[in-house]
């Protein structure tokens, strides 16, 4: 049995098929190809599974941010919270964690006791704690994402609490010649100090970190110092759709 | 009738005995609609920003209210009740101490509750009569519960409020008995309110008791209030004497005690979840760690302050824990 999981993100839209609960087929495309290239509006927003090259589903669910923009025909909506943590129940095993979403836009922080939710935090509707920020300092000192993720010692400091305030902060600090690991490290740690609040509500041993920002190496190291186990997921950004295709096969096991 | 406070459920077969009105300063406290006033007034006199609300709230009411004389647990409950009494001693207040033994041993409980009868120059017998008359009382209380979580017909809220206010049964035992008979006549014609999810509801009774009502929106309701069904004395009538009575109640004892009856009732009521409420700044938040490890099924830790209604982010807790519970419920998780 087939079950199809869509998480629509603020930059891409993730696809998960599972198969017996199994992974078959995981791919990303941007949000805005998704809307314009894979979908038709009946009232409703339909997905042409057929463009999206995918064998039909039996169970179909989906998750992202605001009803409306996740309410697919033939689909199930669920909140992008429980996605997020039915996926990382799926790829952990853990059933007692702290989980960190770092997504493009928005940052969600969840405890999980027993296997229930039992405490979030959500910071949204602010670029500084997020995905973008790291994508527009990238841009600033033109070099890759990858590569600015990297470098996280001796981090030159950035004051600003304010994504765009923060650019002319490190531009000034690019004029006084400091070299380039520090200036990565600088945008790294400024993130991780943003982080910083949300999470001393959530202490515990073990912490999962899923989104995008996951892949970021600096906020790795940083965040190790807080927490006794740090878990990165496999597939970290494609997480919450997971955890649509694992909550769609539960139902129909249930 | 002379009136005494209390401030937190004592032996009042021997306050009635001795001819008192009984009123429980939690009660006026919550219930008022300016009770943020009581706060305020305790604030003023220096009880700190960082500290438990309803000891504010009692020290409030007590002021407020011209409430001259109080009883005051002095073992049992928190140090801050202990530096409560203090203060008000201070303001003229006359305190009578009463005694929850740490020992928990029936004959320390014994020795106890003489020392509070002698106190009010009350023999046992005259509080062995009360005991009987409020025990039928309790017995109705004890109904209460029963269509709460066995017929389904008594909602959380009402369940909730006539435990809560056994305490001091209003300050008019003859009139609560009225209206709890009448409410009783009205709940068995009820039909049966069938929810989901089968809550409990944990800890010291809430600042935020629009919780009850929450949580129906969520298809869920509560059929066991902890520490509130405990201020009824349910198990008070299968005992001949005030003693065991009173050695049988949980809330002011050691946790492992307290435990063991939450475990009954988790499995009599067929539970699903729990609601441990803990207030700002009391020690029962740090008992938290314990109840979590020790009982086996879902709880949510909420916590209350100054504010007698949810604030949102604790309603967003409660629904995405209620949401968990019913895929958990249903075999989805």
């Amino acid at each position: 049995m087939r079950t199809l999981g869509i998480d629509l993100g603020s930059r891409e839209v993730k696809v998960v098929m599972m198969e017996d609960n199994q992974i078959v087929e995981k791919f990303k495309v941007s949000t805005l190809s998704f809307y314009k290239d894979y979908c038709n509006f009946e009232g409703k927003i339909v997905v042409d599974e057929s463009k999206l090259d995918l064998e039909r589903a039996t169970v179909k669910v989906s998750t992202g941010y605001g009803r409306n923009n996740t309410d697919l025909k033939s689909f199930e909506a669920i909140n992008e919270i429980k996605a997020h943590v039915y996926g990382a129940i799926y790829q952990t095993g853990l059933k007692n964690f702290i989980l960190l979403d770092v997504g493009g836009q928005d940052v969600k922080v969840m405890k999980v006791e027993k296997g229930l939710i039992t405490d979030l935090e959500l910071n949204d509707k602010c670029a500084a704690s997020c995905g973008r920020y790291l994508e527009n300092m990238a841009n600033l000192l033109e070099i890759s994402l990858a590569e600015m993720a990297k470098h996280y010692q001796n981090p030159v400091e950035l004051n600003s609490t304010c994504a765009v305030f923060s650019e002319s902060e490190l531009i000034g600090q690019i004029a006084e010649g400091v070299e380039m690991e520090r200036l990565c490290a600088g945008v790294n740690y400024s993130m991780y100090k943003r982080l910083q609040p949300l999470l001393t509500k959530f202490k515990g041993r073990k912490l999962v970190l899923s989104g995008g920002v996951a892949h970021n190496q600096a906020l790795q190291e940083y965040l190790k110092r807080d927490y006794n186990e740090l878990l990165l997921l496999e597939d970290p950004q494609l997480n919450g759709a997971i955890g649509c295709c694992y909550y769609g096969r539960r139902v129909v096991d249930s | 009738m002379k009136k005494i406070g209390i401030t937190t459920t004592v032996p009042i077969e021997v306050l009635l005995a001795a001819g008192y009105q009984v009123i429980d300063l939690n009660n006026i406290f919550v219930t008022a609609e300016d009770y943020n006033e009581y706060i305020d007034l305790a604030e003023r006199d220096g009880f700190p920003k960082s500290s438990c609300a309803w000891i504010k709230g009692i020290y409030g009411v007590c002021l407020k209210e011209e409430i001259k004389e109080i009883v005051g647990v002095v073992e049992g409950d928190c140090s801050n009740t202990r530096a409560l009494l203090e203060v008000l001693k201070l303001k003229g207040v006359k305190v009578y101490p009463f005694t929850y033994p740490n020992s928990h041993q029936l004959k320390d409980v014994r020795e106890s509750i003489d020392n509070f009868s002698r106190l009010f120059g009350v023999s046992r017998e005259a509080v062995e009569k009360v005991r009987k008359q409020l025990n039928e009382i309790r017995n109705s209380v004890k109904r209460l519960d029963e269509l709460t979580y066995l017929e389904n017909k008594v909602t959380g809220f009402e369940n909730h409020l006539y435990q809560v206010n056994s305490s001091d049964f209003n300050g008019n035992v003859n009139e609560f008995k009225e209206v709890l008979e009448t409410l009783l006549a009205e709940v068995k014609e009820r039909k049966s309110i069938t929810k989901k999810l089968r809550l409990g509801f944990i800890g010291v009774p809430p600042m935020t008791a629009d919780i009850y009502e929450y949580v129906e929106n969520f298809d869920a309701s509560f059929v066991y209030n902890e520490v509130q069904r405990e201020f009824a004395f349910p198990r008070a009538i299968k005992y001949d004497n005030i003693y065991q009575q009173y050695y049988d109640y949980t809330y002011v004892y050691d946790l492992a005690f307290r435990l063991r009856y939450i475990k009954r009732e988790v499995e009599l009521r067929e539970l699903d979840g729990l609601i441990h409420y803990t207030q700002a700044f009391c020690y029962r938040e740090i008992e938290d760690i314990v109840i979590k490890e020790k009982l086996d099924i879902p709880i949510l830790n909420i916590n209350g302050d100054k504010l007698n209604r949810l604030d949102s982010r604790t309603k967003l807790r409660i629904e995405a824990f209620l949401d968990m519970l019913g895929d958990l419920k249903e075999g989805r998780l």
